[in-house]
Formats: structure tokens, sequence, C-alpha cells
């Protein structure tokens, strides 16, 4: 171990420890099984932090295995940083906006609107999908990269709402593309698209694979 | 502008195609043509009664035949004139206005696909409003609501 010897061997475990504070601490495996925990790499010099933060990962991974430690970690980073597609198909859209506006401010969330589908990983749903646009809409879907989340956002892309037996209108979204979450409403209002938003957080925190 | 002084205009042009002028409430009139002169009435109501600007197109499903219609404005004249013709159910095509009027290109678009009206030497008559291959004609009167599971396989695979 570069620069560590007995001599700075850790001390006896602080009253504090860190991950209890944390919600992650059931989820995320912190080192305190490593052989050098994160407390002890924080007071580190840096020329000794490299070395010791690799054997401390390196050892955790072999501990751990790795899908188990990089998992959590990736859904962390993932639901807390949703960046859903800037686009609008109807009423919905300006319940859509008003949530990215001053009051709702969906961006607490790390919910930030992106104008591509290629740096997006949440399609937001919002309007009547008409057999028309269909094929547009898959193909925004198929351009966003992988993992990637769908809602449905009101009644009309949940399954086509008043406009159900119309000769016109996708009787749901989720004929085209797989949904995630669904949204009640004739528009839902921001509260529920930001509810909504939760939600998927809490299905990204559960997944497994 | 009145029904008579559409008449004088009108009659020399398209003689017997020419079926009649009544009053329309609101319009300068309604002129019922044959579907043969239409090219021609077309480019007299737009040059002889300075009709510059088509503003709309549309079908009518009345079951035994169907009729289509044109709505132009004047800008001098300050009114609208309402043109109209009837062509059979089993034989629904009539001339294209938009060669006089370009903007008649979408507004016949539509009516192509809605009210299953052919409108002859188009320069684009494809699908508007419904998707490419669309099976259906909505706003004919045989149309029938079908539930959304059978209109999208119909929708899916055609």
């Amino acid at each position: 171990m570069g620069g560590l010897t007995a001599a700075q061997a850790p001390p006896a475990p602080s009253p504090r420890n860190p991950t209890v504070d944390l919600q992650l601490s059931n989820e995320l495996p912190m080192a305190t099984q490593a052989a050098v925990p994160f407390i002890e790499i924080e007071a580190l010099r840096a020329k000794e932090f490299i070395p010791a933060s690799k054997e401390a990962l390196t050892s955790l991974i072999a501990e751990q295995g790795q899908a188990k430690l990089i998992r959590p970690m990736f859904n962390w980073s993932g639901r807390n940083s949703l960046f859903p597609l800037h686009w609008g198909l109807a009423c919905c859209a300006i319940e859509f906006a008003a949530a990215f506006g001053a009051r709702w401010d969906a961006e607490r969330f790390g919910v930030v609107a992106r104008s591509s589908p290629r740096q997006a990983d949440l399609m937001i749903v919002n309007g009547t999908v008409t057999w028309k646009v269909a094929h547009k809409l898959i193909t925004l879907y198929e351009q966003m990269a992988e993992p990637k989340w769908v809602i449905a956002m009101g009644n009309c892309a949940t399954g086509g709402g008043p406009f159900r037996t119309a000769y016109s209108v996708v009787p749901g979204v989720d004929k085209l593309v797989p949904v995630d979450v669904y949204i009640a409403g004739c528009p839902p209002r921001p509260e529920a698209l930001l509810d909504g938003i939760l939600k998927l957080e809490q299905l990204i925190r559960e997944r497994k694979e | 502008m009145q029904p008579d002084d559409l008449t004088r205009v009108l009659a020399p042009k398209l003689g017997e195609n020419l079926l009649g002028v009544e009053a329309f409430e609101g319009m300068a009139g309604r002129v019922r043509f044959r579907r043969e002169a239409a090219l021609d009435l077309f480019r007299a109501v737009r040059d002889d009664l300075s009709f510059a600007h088509l503003s709309m197109v549309g079908g009518i499903d009345w079951v035994d035949h169907r009729e289509v219609f044109y709505v132009a404005w004047s800008d001098s004249a300050r009114q609208y004139v309402l043109l109209s013709t009837d062509v059979p159910a089993t034989d629904a095509h009539v001339e294209t206005a938009s060669a006089v009027w370009p903007s008649a290109n979408w507004h016949e678009r539509e009516t192509w696909e809605l009210v299953d009206i052919t409108f002859d030497h188009h320069p684009d008559l494809r699908h508007l409003l419904t998707p490419d291959g669309y099976a259906f004609h909505p706003l004919l009167r045989s149309f029938k609501i079908h539930e959304p599971e059978e209109l999208e396989v119909k929708t899916r695979h055609v």
C-alpha cells in the first residue's frame, strides 16, 4: 500500500459514521470493511490518494462483487439527473412547461429538459398521440440512449382520453413504446407531473439488472 | 357585389355549365356549376371578379352524391363567394384548383383523404392528416366508429 505504514493504521471507528446519515446507506455499501476506510482516504495527501483509493475500490469490488457496487451508484446518478426530451404534443405540454418554470421548478430534482433525444433519457409523452405522429414518436424514442424511460402524461397519452374512438388517435401510447409511469388528469397539474417523476425515481432506485 | 353581378360576368364564360347563382347570407352569392367547367370558372372568378384568395376547399357527403365547395375572398369587394359543384358518389373527382389558387393544394389533399373526392392533375395528392396508407375516409357517412383495437390493426398493416 503506497504511503501507508502500520503506524498510520486506521484508528478506532469514529462514533459518527458518515454512512449512517446518508439516504444511500442501504444501497451503496461504503468501505467500512475495506482496507482503507473512506474517512481515512479523505485525510490522505494527494499523492497517496490515488493508489489508496484504487486499492480500496479493488478490495471492495472483490468483496461485494462488481454488480452490487456499481449498480446502486449508477441508479443513484441516473435517477438524480433525469433529462426529459423537450417536446410537446398538446395541452399537457403547457403544464409540462409550467413544471419547469419558477413556481414548480422541476430542476431542483435534477430534471432538465434537453432538446435532443440523444441527450435525453426520459420521454414525457405530454398530449394526444395521433397515428400520423406515431412513427415520429417511435423514431425519437429509438434515438434516445439506454437506459431510457417513458412517462405517459395525461389521459390522452394513457388511453386516448376523450378521443379514444376517434379515427386518428392512438388509444394509449403504450401501444407504441413501453411506459413506466402513467399520470392521470386532463391535464395533470405540475404537482402531478413532479409526483410522477418521483415515482419513476423510486422505480429506478429498485432497478436490479 | 350581388348575385346578378356574378351572373353577368360568369354566364358568357361558362354557358350551360353555370347551373345558377343564388343569394347566400354573408357572401356575394353561391355559384353552382358543372364540374366540366371547373377550371374556366376558377379563372373567371379569380381574374374577372378579383377573388384573388382561396380561403377554403371542402367536401360534403350527401349519401346519394357528394358536393365540393370553394370559398374565395376578394380584397377589393371585401366579400366572400361560395362556389359549389355536385359529383356522383361512384365517380367522385373534379379538376384541381391548385393551378389557379396554389393555396388549394393542402385543402384538396385534406378533402381527398377525408371525403374521398379525387382532384385531377393535383401536383401532390398525398395524405395530409392521416398516416400514409390509411384505409379509411372518416368524414363519409358510411364510416363507422371503430373499436380502437380494430382501427389500430388496420392502420398499422395497410
